[in-house]
C-alpha cells in the first residue's frame, strides 16, 4: 500500500499544484485528496473482491450442480467462506471513508449528494442488509443444505441478485459526479449518460478481479498443498480462476471504449484531459498494462498445457507473440512529451519527421482501436485453444513457474484497478461534480464562516 | 349420429387417405426430457403464421404509395379501432417474434441439435432467421413516416459501404441514388412477395426434416446426459415404442444410443406448444391494445430536429456505427456478415459427436461471447439514445 | 438390320436433351427481362434540375441559415421533396450545404451551442466550413452545384462530389 501512495502522491502533488493557491487551505486540500484516495483504493480492492465473489461464488456451485462436480462446490465454499473473513473490512473502511473523511472534510459535497441521490444510497443501504445476511447464511448453511440444494442455490442466487444491485446504486452516484443529468427525474438520475457504461464495466471487472485473484491465492496454497487431492483441487482452481478473469476482461474494451464515448459527449472537459491533458501519460500506461495482463494469461495457458504435453502449446505460443505485438502497438505513445497539450503548446505537434514530437502510430483512432480489438480477439482465441487443450491436462502437475504466473496476474490486476481508480477521480478534477461544484468550491465553504443558524420568527 | 359422421370421414379417406396422414402427423414420437424447450420451435411458427395473417389482411388498406402510404394508416388509426388493433398485433408479433426466433436458435445451439445428420434443418433455419430479419426492416420502411423514412435512409445506405460494388447495391435497393416512390414500391414488393416466396418453402424444408430425423437432436435425450449422482452412466431404459431409424447419429458414434422417453406428439407436445404459443399471442393482444402501433409525423426529408432512433433489434448495430471511427467503418458490414456466415458454417465447423454443452468449449465459449456482446451493445445503445 | 448409328440419340437421351433445352428457354426468356428491370436503376439517369432555393441577401455572416427548396422525386409521383439547405456566407465566399450527413445520411442540423454541424445519429461533428472534424463522418458534408444570380440562390439536385 505505501508503494502504492509513493507512486500516487507525487502526481497528486503535481495536480494540487496546477490548483490555484487558496491561502492556508492549499495543503489542506492535497492531505484531504490523499486521505480519500488511498483509503478509497484499498476499499476498492477489498469491496471489488467481495462483490466478485458475491456474484461469482453462486454461479460456480449452480455449474458445479449441473456437472456434478465436486471441485466447484469446494471453490464455491472457499469463495463464501473469503466473504465472510473480509466483508466487515470493507465495510468498516466504506464506514470510516463516509463518516470522518467525506463527512468531516468534503461536508457540503456529502450533504449535496445525499440530498440529490438519496433513494440510491437509501436501496444500498438495505442491498447491504441482504448480502450480509444472506452471506453468512450462505456459507454457514452450507452443509445443512445439502440435501436441498435447490434452496441453497436460491440463496446465493438472492445474494449475487444484492451485490449486483448494491454496485448499480453506488455506480448512479459516481457516474452521476461525471455527467450529472436532471437530479429531479429518479429515471433521468439512474440512467444519466455514464451510468449504464460504468456499471456494465464495473459489474464485468469485479467478476474478472475475483477470478483473477482467487488464482493468485490458489497458486500460493498449491505450492504450499500437502496431500495430492488438495493439488489436484489448486491447480484446477488456480487455472480455473484466471480462464474467468481474461474471459471476462476481453469484454472489457468494447465497454470501456464506449464509455469514454460517452464521457466525450457530456464531460468533454474530462475527455479531454485523459486523452490529450494531463492524464494522458496514466491512460496510456493503462492500456499497455491491459496488453501486459493479456499477455501473462496467454503465457500461462501455454506453459500449462507444456507442462503436460497437451496439444494447444505452440498456437498458444504464437497467440503470445501477436499479444507482444499488439501491446507494442498499443503502447506507441501519440505524443512523445508529457501529453499532447504540453506538445501543442510548444507549437510541435507535427510528425516527429517533420521536427515536431508526434507519434502517428499512437493515435486512438485508428491504431489503438485496432489494438483494442486485436486484444479481444486473440484473447478469445487464447482462451478457445487452452479449453480444446484442458482433456489432456493432469490436475496436481503444475510447476512452479504457472503458479508464479498466477501470482503476478493478481499483482496486475490490482494495479489496474488502481491505475482506473486514479483515472476517474482525477479525470473530473478540478469538479466534484461536474460543471456543478469543485473540489475548491467544497473547500472555499469551509473557509468562510459557518452559516447562522435559523432563528425562529417571533 | 355419429355413425354418419364416422361414414363421411371413410368417404374422405378413401379419397385423400387422410387417416394414416394424421396418424402420422399426430402421433409422432417425440421425446419427454427437454419439451418445454422445444415450444420455442412452435412459437416461431405460430408468430410467423400471426404476421402472414394479419398483413394479408392490412394489405387491404394499406397503400405503397409515398403520397397515400401513412394517409391510408393515419385513416385507419383514426377511424377504424379494429384494424388500428390488427396493425398493433402486426408489430408487436414481430418484436416477440425476433425475441423468440432468437431463443429458439440459442436453445438449439446450446443442446448441440445442429449435429449430424441435422445440419440442414440448422441451415434452413439460418435463413429463416436471416429472411425474418429481412421482414423486420422492409416493414419498418412501409408507414413512411418519418421514423419509416430515415430508417429506410439509413439501413439502405448501410451496403454503400461494401468496396467496388457498395454504391450499386445502395442504388438497386433504392431504386435511385435517393430514397423515394421507387423505394416503398420495391420494398413492399419485398416485404409482401419476394421474401415471403423465398421463407416458406425454406419453412417446409425445415419442418419436413425436422419429422424425418426426429426431435432428438438434444444432448439430454442421449444416454451420456443421464449421469447418476456418483457419476455413474444410467443405462437406459428399454424403448417403449418402436421407433424408426435414422435417428440417433450414425451407429459408429457409441456413446449415443436410442432415446430414453417418448411420447405422443398429440396431445401432450401439442398441449405444451399451446400453452407457451397461447401465452404470447395474449402478450402480443394485449400489447396492442394497450399500446398499439404508433405512428409518427409524415416523412419529412428537409428536417433539422428529428432524431432517428432505430429499431430496438437494430440497436447492438447502432451502437457499432457510434463507435467504429470513420478508417474503419466497413468493419460494420464485415461483423454481421462474418457472424451470419459462421452461423451457416456452424455444423461443419463443430463435426464431433459430443453434444454436451460443457464438453465444446471451443463452440459455446465464442458463442457466449457474441451473445454477451450482443447483449452489451444493446444496453450501451439504449442508455446513449435515452441520453441524447 | 438392327445394328444402330452410334451418331444417333437415343429415345432416353432426346427425351432428356429436349427437357433441358426447354426449361433454358424459359428461364432465359424470363430471366432477362426480370434480372433487366431489377438492374434497371443502375442504368437511370436522375434528371438535373435547378430550382430556385430564395433571397439569401439577409443571411448573416458566419451564421449557417436553412432554406428548404423543393426538388422532383423520382419516377411518375407528381408530388416534390422539401430538402434542406444550409447556407453559409464568410464575407464574399458563400457556401452551399445539404444536411445530408456523409455516414449514414442522417438529418445534419446546425447547433448554436456547440458552433458545429451536429449529426444527431451517431453523433457526428462538421465545423462551419463543412470539414468532419468529429465522429464517425468520413467525408465533409456534401455541397450542392448552385449559382447566384445577384442575391438569388438557385441549387441543382446533385452535389459537387458524390458521397
Amino acid at each position: 500500500m505505501s508503494t502504492l501512495l509513493a507512486l500516487i502522491a507525487p502526481a497528486l502533488q503535481g495536480l494540487a499544484a496546477q490548483l490555484p493557491a487558496q491561502g492556508p487551505q492549499g495543503h489542506n486540500i492535497v492531505g484531504a485528496q490523499i486521505a480519500i484516495g488511498s483509503l478509497f483504493s484499498l476499499h476498492i480492492l477489498i469491496a471489488g473482491l467481495v462483490s466478485g465473489a458475491a456474484e461469482l461464488g453462486p454461479a460456480i456451485e449452480f455449474l458445479g450442480y449441473v456437472r456434478q462436480r465436486r471441485s466447484y462446490d469446494r471453490l464455491a465454499h472457499g469463495l463464501g467462506r473469503f466473504i465472510t473473513y473480509y466483508f466487515s473490512v470493507s465495510s468498516t473502511i466504506a464506514i470510516l471513508l463516509i463518516t470522518v473523511l467525506l463527512v468531516g472534510f468534503w461536508g457540503h459535497f456529502w450533504t449535496t449528494i445525499v440530498t440529490i441521490g438519496w433513494w440510491p444510497l437509501f436501496i444500498e443501504a438495505w442491498t447491504f442488509v441482504l448480502q450480509v445476511s444472506l452471506a453468512y447464511l450462505w456459507y454457514y448453511t452450507w452443509e445443512p443444505l445439502r440435501a436441498f440444494k435447490g434452496v441453497h442455490m436460491a440463496i446465493g442466487g438472492l445474494l449475487a441478485i444484492a451485490s449486483f444491485l448494491q454496485v448499480y446504486m453506488i455506480d448512479v452516484i459516481a457516474s452521476y459526479m461525471l455527467t450529472p443529468s436532471n437530479p429531479q427525474n429518479p429515471v433521468r438520475l439512474a440512467l444519466n449518460p455514464t451510468s449504464y457504461p460504468l456499471t456494465v464495466h464495473r459489474t464485468v471487472g469485479n467478476l474478472a478481479y475475483i477470478g483473477f485473484a482467487f488464482g493468485g491465492f490458489c497458486a500460493i496454497r498449491y505450492l504450499r498443498a500437502k496431500t495430492a487431492e488438495d493439488k489436484r483441487f489448486y491447480d484446477w482452481a488456480g487455472s480455473f480462476g484466471l480462464l474467468w478473469g481474461v474471459s471476462m476482461t476481453l469484454l472489457q474494451p468494447v465497454v470501456g471504449y464506449s464509455y469514454a464515448k460517452e464521457i466525450q459527449l457530456h464531460s468533454y472537459g474530462s475527455w479531454y484531459k485523459m486523452m490529450f491533458g494531463s492524464l494522458s501519460p496514466v491512460f496510456l500506461w493503462q492500456i499497455t498494462l491491459l496488453g501486459i495482463m493479456f499477455l501473462t494469461a496467454t503465457l500461462y495457458f501455454a506453459r500449462r498445457l507444456r507442462t503436460d504435453q497437451a496439444k494447444g502449446s505452440g498456437i498458444l505460443k504464437l497467440l503470445s507473440v501477436g499479444m507482444v505485438l499488439t501491446t507494442l502497438l498499443a503502447a506507441q505513445p501519440y505524443a512523445l512529451g508529457f501529453s499532447y497539450e504540453t506538445v501543442a503548446a510548444a507549437g510541435l505537434n507535427r510528425p516527429f519527421w517533420e521536427g515536431g514530437l508526434i507519434n502517428p502510430l499512437g493515435s486512438m483512432i485508428p491504431w489503438k482501436v485496432l489494438a483494442l480489438m486485436f486484444y479481444t480477439l486473440i484473447a478469445i482465441a487464447a482462451v478457445v485453444w487452452y479449453l480444446r487443450g484442458l482433456p489432456g491436462v493432469v490436475w496436481g502437475h503444475a510447476r512452479r513457474g504457472e503458479q508464479r504466473i498466477l501470482m503476478l496476474m493478481t499483482i496486475l490486476t490490482m494495479l489496474m484497478m488502481v491505475t482506473m481508480g486514479f483515472i476517474r477521480e482525477n479525470g473530473r478534477g478540478p469538479y466534484l461534480i461536474s460543471g456543478e461544484m469543485t473540489i475548491q468550491g467544497q473547500q472555499d465553504v469551509q473557509t468562510t464562516q459557518p452559516t447562522p443558524t435559523p432563528q425562529p420568527t417571533p | 349420429m355419429g355413425r354418419r359422421l364416422r361414414a363421411v370421414y371413410d368417404w374422405f379417406d378413401e379419397r385423400t387417405a387422410i387417416r394414416s396422414l394424421l396418424r402420422k402427423g399426430l402421433y409422432e414420437a417425440v421425446p419427454v426430457r427437454g419439451a418445454w424447450f422445444y415450444t420455442l420451435g412452435s412459437a416461431t411458427l405460430v408468430l410467423i403464421l400471426l404476421q402472414l395473417i394479419t398483413g394479408i389482411f392490412l394489405t387491404l388498406l394499406f397503400v405503397p404509395s409515398v403520397t397515400e402510404a401513412w394517409q391510408s394508416l393515419n385513416y385507419l388509426k383514426e377511424h377504424d379501432a379494429f384494424g388500428s388493433i390488427v396493425r398493433g398485433i402486426h408489430l408487436w408479433s414481430a418484436y416477440i417474434l425476433l425475441f423468440v426466433i432468437g431463443l429458439h436458435m440459442v436453445r438449439t445451439f446450446f443442446s448441440g441439435s445442429y449435429k449430424r445428420p441435422r445440419e440442414l434443418i440448422w441451415v434452413t433455419g439460418v435463413g429463416i432467421f436471416v429472411l425474418v430479419l429481412g421482414m423486420a426492416i422492409s416493414g419498418a420502411f412501409l408507414p413512411w413516416d418519418q421514423a419509416a423514412y430515415w430508417t429506410a435512409v439509413v439501413v439502405t445506405n448501410i451496403p454503400a459501404y461494401t468496396p467496388f460494388i457498395g454504391s450499386f447495391i445502395r442504388a438497386l435497393w433504392r431504386g435511385a441514388d435517393t430514397v423515394g416512390p421507387i423505394t416503398l414500391s420495391r420494398t413492399f414488393g419485398i416485404h409482401v412477395w419476394l421474401l415471403p416466396a423465398i421463407r416458406f418453402p425454406l419453412i417446409g424444408a425445415h419442418l419436413a426434416l425436422l419429422r424425418k430425423h426426429g426431435e432428438f437432436g438434444s444432448y439430454v435425450n442421449y444416454r451420456g446426459a443421464y449421469r447418476s449422482r456418483e457419476g455413474v452412466d444410467v443405462p437406459p431404459a428399454p424403448a417403449q415404442r418402436p421407433i424408426e431409424p435414422p435417428y440417433p447419429a450414425a451407429p459408429s458414434d457409441e456413446l449415443w444410443a436410442a432415446p430414453l422417453q417418448t411420447e405422443d406428439f398429440y396431445p401432450h407436445q401439442t398441449f405444451k406448444d399451446g400453452v407457451i404459443s397461447a401465452a404470447l399471442v395474449v402478450v402480443v393482444f394485449v400489447l396492442a391494445v394497450v399500446i398499439g402501433a404508433p405512428l409518427e409525423a409524415i416523412a419529412d426529408p428537409a428536417t433539422t430536429n428529428y432524431t432517428p432512433v432505430p429499431e430496438w433489434f437494430f440497436l447492438p448495430l447502432d451502437e457499432l456505427l457510434v463507435l467504429v471511427p470513420q478508417q474503419l467503418i466497413p468493419l460494420v458490414l464485415v461483423l454481421p456478415t462474418g457472424g451470419v456466415l459462421l452461423l451457416l458454417a456452424l455444423p461443419f465447423i463443430d463435426r464431433g459427436p459430443e453434444r454436451n454443452p460443457f464438453e465444446r468449449p471451443a463452440v459455446m465459449v465464442p458463442g457466449a461471447f457474441a451473445v454477451l456482446f450482443v447483449v452489451i451493445l444493446t444496453l450501451l445503445g439504449s442508455g446513449r439514445l435515452f441520453n441524447l | 438390320m438392327a445394328h444402330r448409328d452410334p451418331r444417333r440419340l437415343s429415345r432416353r437421351q432426346f427425351g432428356v436433351l429436349g427437357t433441358q433445352v426447354s426449361g433454358a428457354v424459359v428461364a432465359v426468356l424470363l430471366g432477362i427481362p426480370i434480372v433487366g428491370f431489377l438492374l434497371s436503376p443502375l442504368f437511370r439517369q436522375q434528371q438535373a434540375v435547378w430550382r430556385k432555393v430564395g433571397d439569401i441577401s439577409g443571411v448573416p455572416d458566419g451564421e449557417p441559415t436553412k432554406f428548404e427548396v423543393a426538388f422532383p422525386q423520382d419516377a411518375w409521383t407528381t408530388a416534390e421533396n422539401n430538402l434542406a439547405v444550409y447556407v453559409v456566407k464568410n464575407g464574399d465566399n458563400t457556401k452551399v450545404f445539404s444536411n445530408v450527413c456523409t455516414h449514414m445520411q442522417c438529418p445534419v442540423r446546425w447547433d448554436g451551442s456547440l458552433h458545429q454541424f451536429l449529426c444527431p445519429c451517431h453523433g457526428g461533428l462538421y465545423d462551419i466550413n463543412g470539414a468532419n472534424v468529429g465522429g464517425p463522418p468520413p467525408k465533409p458534408l456534401p455541397q450542392y452545384v448552385n449559382r447566384i444570380e445577384g442575391t438569388t440562390l438557385f441549387v441543382e439536385n446533385r452535389f459537387t462530389e458524390e458521397i
